[in-house]
């Protein structure tokens, strides 16, 4: 492939749309051309701004309520005379909207919770991948856990509470000092065959944790999601929160969060 | 079909109460999408009052065609193809849509050497990532209505198949069209991050 071919193919590459022949194919041809590495990480980075920063209005509460109560109205609106010949009272709709009403809300809030921790897996991702397509992306490379985890030790605000060492399934690649939304963050890589997991410990307060949805992970709660082809689980242990992505798949990263999880 | 008993969804040999029950579920599945719609109307119109405009007319459009909606089909997609055809009819004569003609009427040979300069160097891409939000907003209003959509479209998940079933195009045009609106897009936001 040259560059013409690859340049079409970069969004639907980014997010994981492409034959696997294919893929292979724009994957070293991105190898081995500068400029057109260039330009997959401009998509990358441009995609990161809309997704975190282009800002979402939300429709006005008297907007929300409106459309509620005219959606079962409006259901009827189109064969007035059926209502009047049957004489049907208005009630049942009224009820209807009543329960919309009601059940609106919780769905709303529901719903932005979900936004939220939407957003948490966004940003996991989203550093997983620039540790991927990073030139240096570790700052400490050894698989010695007892040479990454002192490493860490002045250069951060927190002491990142991991026992997991690395075994023969998820040998430890090595760390670096990352950020986690507004936080910085111990990094820990680990491998999966020759995949890369990026394991993301850092100060749990304040982020809008999920609080529905979780699977039990050794004493801790568990937010399992996956996006853009890529795995994410999420927890917190008492003030510290662990993110853990790959592209692996969601029963070998579960694996490996119950050790991290089950040591830490 | 007679009108108002749309078939599809509530299915033709159901009793009234179903279709009414079924009738809600709709109701709220399609209200659920109030905000991310409200959204993509902000974005269209540029301003809230038209945007109200539009999604209220949205959701009426919707109800009328209710029985065309295909159950276990995208009904997100299926209400922004109803938001765009409805702000087409609404606004696209009064010109309320600030810049003038479509993504498609901009000369691609002017825009060549342009866009090559998009080869963003390390410093760049470190400024791009501290542009704040109302920044990103301005650069996107000042695209075209087209390259709006499709940028935000996309970035709301829908596939390409999707986003072309919402335009009204091919798909190989949804993916030219996507590529060169979010290559106008990088071009305005580099002004940004000087």
């Amino acid at each position: 492939m040259n560059c013409d071919d690859v340049r079409p193919e970069l969004l639907d590459y980014q997010r994981g749309r492409l034959p696997a022949d294919v893929e292979a194919r724009v994957r070293a041809h991105l190898e081995g051309c500068a400029a057109c590495a260039r330009t997959e990480a401009a998509e990358r980075t441009l995609t990161e701004l809309l997704e975190q920063r282009l800002p979402q209005h939300a429709a006005p509460l008297a907007l929300k309520r409106r459309l509620a109560a005219e959606w079962p109205d409006a259901l009827a609106s189109p064969t007035p005379s059926w209502w009047q010949r049957w004489g049907r009272p208005l009630m049942p709709a009224m009820a209807v909207a009543a329960v919309l009403l009601t059940v609106l809300p919780l769905y709303y809030q529901q719903r932005g919770a979900r936004a939220l921790s939407a957003g948490l897996v966004t940003e996991a991702v989203n550093d997983h991948l620039r540790i991927l397509s990073s030139q240096h992306p570790l700052d400490v490379e050894t698989g010695d856990f007892h040479r990454v985890k002192p490493w860490f030790e002045g250069r951060l605000d927190f002491a990142p509470r991991v026992s997991f060492l690395g075994d023969a399934d998820f040998p430890l690649r090595g760390g670096a000092v990352g950020y986690f939304l507004d936080r910085k963050a111990a990094v820990f890589v680990f491998n999966r065959r020759l995949h890369a997991v990026s394991l993301f410990v850092f100060r749990a307060d304040g982020l809008p944790w999920p609080a529905r949805e979780l699977t039990p992970l050794g004493n801790a709660r568990a937010y399992t999601a996956s996006t853009r082809g890529f795995n994410a689980v999420l927890w917190r242990s008492g003030e510290l929160g662990y993110a853990l992505v790959s592209d692996v798949d969601a029963a070998e990263l579960a694996q490996l969060a119950a050790k991290v999880a089950g040591g830490a | 079909m007679v009108p108002g008993r749309p078939a599809r969804y509530y299915g033709d040999g159901m009793g009234r109460h179903d279709e009414r029950e079924t009738a809600a579920a709709l109701g709220r599945d399609a209200l659920a999408y109030a905000d991310t719609l409200y959204s993509l109307a902000r974005y269209l119109t540029g301003n809230p009052a038209d945007a109200e405009d539009l999604v209220q007319e949205t959701y009426v459009h919707a109800l009328r065609a209710a029985g065309q909606f295909m159950p276990g089909t995208n009904l997100k997609a299926w209400l922004f193809r109803i938001l765009r055809n409805t702000f087409i009819s609404l606004y696209r004569h009064q010109r309320l849509n600030p810049t003038v003609g479509g993504l498609d009427t901009v000369d691609p040979v002017a825009q060549g050497p342009a866009l090559e300069h998009l080869l963003l160097d390390d410093v760049e891409m470190d400024r791009l990532r501290k542009i704040v939000g109302d920044e990103i907003e301005q650069a996107l209003m000042t695209l075209s209505e087209e390259a709006r959509t499709v940028i935000l479209l996309d970035l709301e998940g829908l596939t390409e198949v999707e986003v072309a079933e919402v335009v009204g195009c091919a798909v190989g045009t949804v993916k030219s069209r996507l590529a060169r609106a979010r290559a106008a897009l990088r071009l305005k936001l580099k002004d940004y991050a000087r």
